[in-house]
């Protein structure tokens, strides 16, 4: 929720707030009445107080600020008028934010988790009763990331996201909302809600799953810079969770589908840009989404009657249709962004295959390196191949040392054909 | 003479309270000595893991604290035992995977605020120790909180850490000799490296505890975390 602004209604809150911890009858304190020596309430009276207060104004980090300060009716509106000049200083920084980029949204910090074994693509085939060197060979893969035993998709998620809150030293209680989204994960409570008590979210931190399947995590993106932009969060983390190696088994799918995919993880700390601070990093430009109806028959996955998955698969008219939509839609990046494809630092783009990705580097004349190499090593990796990927590119331009890092660009596809695009740049 | 384990030495205000593991036969259990006069003593001059020589005599304290004894005589120390040995017999000792199991009763949550408590006398004990899956300590104004979740995936919020040493720590760290930014050093010392320091450890466990009831219930808190904090970690934020 939105902090409350007026001054009036905060203090209203809070008088409502002390007499519900107090007791219906107990009178307002003075102003700077120290609460806890004077008696009126305890210390874990002065916290629930402080808990009541945080939920139901929508200010988290409340008790934070009253850490080495008098416990008084005084400091919390001190506290609330800080807060208030923060927040002040928030909005103009993102009106003054570059009206083409959009970027007040900062991406914080990205990490990846894979699947902890790798299997030879040799391996797979055999396993799908398939020709061995059918996978390297025709599609490119020459290993797949296989989940252990005990690997799931909520872990592979903890792993990463984790690693994302370290990497920016934040604390899952700072998290405003966990957004998820997975193409395997089946069952409640959702992965976002597992993964929320897991990272011991704060409570009023929202969790919420996206579909979208292989587009997951641009629609994940771009709704965490919507609730971002409206004032409705601060931080957001965005995971990406798939393993499909336990629901594409040999036997249950056919190897030239089942084979491709592999197991993995990514996740991404997002926070609005702040006024005061002089962080610099990639900031979200825009998004835009889609969906090409035509080429709805081209991939089909329901449950069977019989508990096997239905799966059809038309692997020729979806290799033509992911091609040219891609293509499509990174053109498309390039013209609303006004950012050219040769400055790009890379392609986060959905892998169905290695094989496409370099067939869609030499559309698009531009150096297959600048897609990083996912599905060749890892298989497709479905919502979280993107997710992946981005993560390389970041990593990559830390570790590049550059001063100006080039744009990246994203474009992703999902059965339907669910098609979405977007791009991030330095500032 | 009775031999017990120290393996918790909380603080609330200014007194501390102490539970001790006795082996009994085949059986390990939590032990509470009390004085003649009073639940909790001012000076307790011992470590987490001394096993010290007192006498003990029944004392039929009130539910849920059954685990309390009163100590007859002043407490003498015979030896010390390791922090992993100190959790191999709290996990043996009173052990729950669920919130259920915690104190043999429903736990309920504050509507009009924080926390949780138990209503007595439907709790079977006061304290019990745990595995968990992940654990986070804050500050909300002063007072560390932590926030934990279950081996069975339930969720822990914002329960009083009232480990004497976690508190001694986190006072250190707030310390004004400290320098600036100290309550900002110390968030992030607690966002980051914490985890990695307190989750990572082999023989991390915690043992959760029920407050004497206070208005007639009796609230939950976190009583034990291990590992202790180390002084040196002072010297990384």
């Amino acid at each position: 929720m939105a902090p409350i602004k007026e001054e009036n209604r905060w203090r209203r809150l809070v008088e409502e707030c002390f007499r519900r911890e107090a007791g219906s009858e107990a009178p307002i304190p003075d102003s700077a009445q120290d609460l806890i020596e004077t008696g009126a309430l305890d210390s874990m009276g002065w916290v629930s107080f402080l808990r009541a207060l945080e939920s139901a104004s929508g200010m988290n980090d409340l008790g934070a600020l009253l850490t080495n300060r008098t416990p008084s009716l005084q400091s919390i509106f001190q506290a609330f008028k800080e807060s208030q000049a923060e927040s002040s200083s928030l909005q103009a920084a993102s009106c003054v934010g570059d009206a083409a980029t959009g970027a007040s949204v900062i991406l914080v910090s990205s990490s990846a988790a894979t699947g902890s074994r790798r299997i030879p693509s040799e391996e797979i085939d055999q396993a799908f009763g398939m020709p061995p060197g059918k996978l390297r060979l025709r599609a490119g893969i020459e290993s797949l990331a296989y989940a252990a035993e005990g690997e799931n998709e909520l872990m592979l998620g903890v792993r990463a996201a984790q690693q994302t809150l370290h990497a920016a030293a934040c604390g899952a209680q700072e998290l405003d909302w966990i957004i998820a989204t997975s193409e395997t994960h089946r069952g409640y409570p959702s992965l976002a809600a597992r993964l929320h008590s897991q990272l011991l979210a704060r409570e009023n931190c929202g969790a919420l799953d996206v579909g979208g399947a292989c587009l997951g995590l641009l629609n994940g993106l771009a709704v965490a810079q919507s609730l971002i932009a409206s004032g409705q969060a601060h931080t957001i983390a965005v995971i990406t969770s798939d393993v499909h190696s336990c629901i594409f088994r040999p036997g249950r799918v056919a190897g030239e589908f089942g084979g491709l995919f592999g197991d993995g993880a990514s996740a991404f700390l997002l926070r609005a840009k702040s006024g005061s601070a002089s962080q610099a990093g990639y900031a979200l430009g825009d998004f835009f989404f889609g969906c090409a109806g035509q080429y709805a028959g081209a991939i089909r996955v329901a449950d069977a009657s019989n508990g096997d998955l239905d799966v059809h698969f038309d692997g020729e008219a979806l290799s033509r249709a992911a091609i040219t939509r891609m293509e499509k839609v990174i053109l498309d990046v390039e013209l609303r962004s006004g950012l050219a494809r040769s400055t790009v630092q890379g392609l986060a783009t959905h892998q169905p295959n290695p094989r496409l990705v370099t067939l869609l580097a030499k559309q698009l004349d531009l150096a297959p390196d600048k897609f990083p190499s996912i599905a060749r090593t890892l298989g497709n990796l479905g919502s979280s191949t993107c997710g992946v990927a981005l993560d390389a590119i970041l990593q990559s331009a830390r570790n590049g040392k550059l001063s100006q890092p080039g744009p990246i660009f994203l474009a992703s596809l999902g059965p339907g054909l669910l098609f979405g695009g977007g791009w991030l740049v330095f500032s | 003479m009775t031999k017990l384990l120290i393996t918790e030495i909380t603080r609330m205000g200014p007194a501390f309270c102490v539970i001790g593991l006795q082996r009994e036969k085949d059986k390990i259990r939590s032990v509470r000595p009390v004085s003649a006069t009073a639940n909790s003593w001012l000076h307790f001059p011992y470590q987490r893991g001394d096993v010290l020589q007192c006498e003990l005599a029944p004392f039929s304290g009130a539910k849920p604290h059954i685990e309390d004894r009163v100590s007859t005589s002043g407490f003498e120390k015979e030896s010390t035992v390791p922090e992993p040995e100190v959790v191999t017999y709290l996990r043996k000792a009173e052990i729950a995977g669920s919130l259920p199991e915690l104190f043999g009763c429903v736990l309920h949550e504050n509507k009009s605020g924080s926390g949780l408590f138990a209503k007595p006398p439907e709790p079977k004990r006061s304290v019990c120790g745990a595995e968990t899956q992940n654990l986070r300590l804050e500050l909300c104004a002063n007072e560390p909180r932590a926030t934990l979740a279950l081996p069975s995936g339930e969720v822990l919020r914002d329960l009083p850490v009232v480990d004497r040493d976690w508190r001694d720590f986190i006072d250190a760290a707030l310390a004004e000799g400290r320098g600036v930014n100290r309550v900002a050093r110390l968030e992030r010392f607690l966002s980051s490296q914490f985890h990695y320091k307190v989750l990572s450890c082999p023989h991390h466990f915690i043992r959760l505890g029920l407050t004497r009831p206070y208005r007639d219930l009796c609230w939950l808190m976190l009583d034990t975390l291990i590992p202790l904090p180390k002084q040196d970690w002072l010297e990384e934020f």
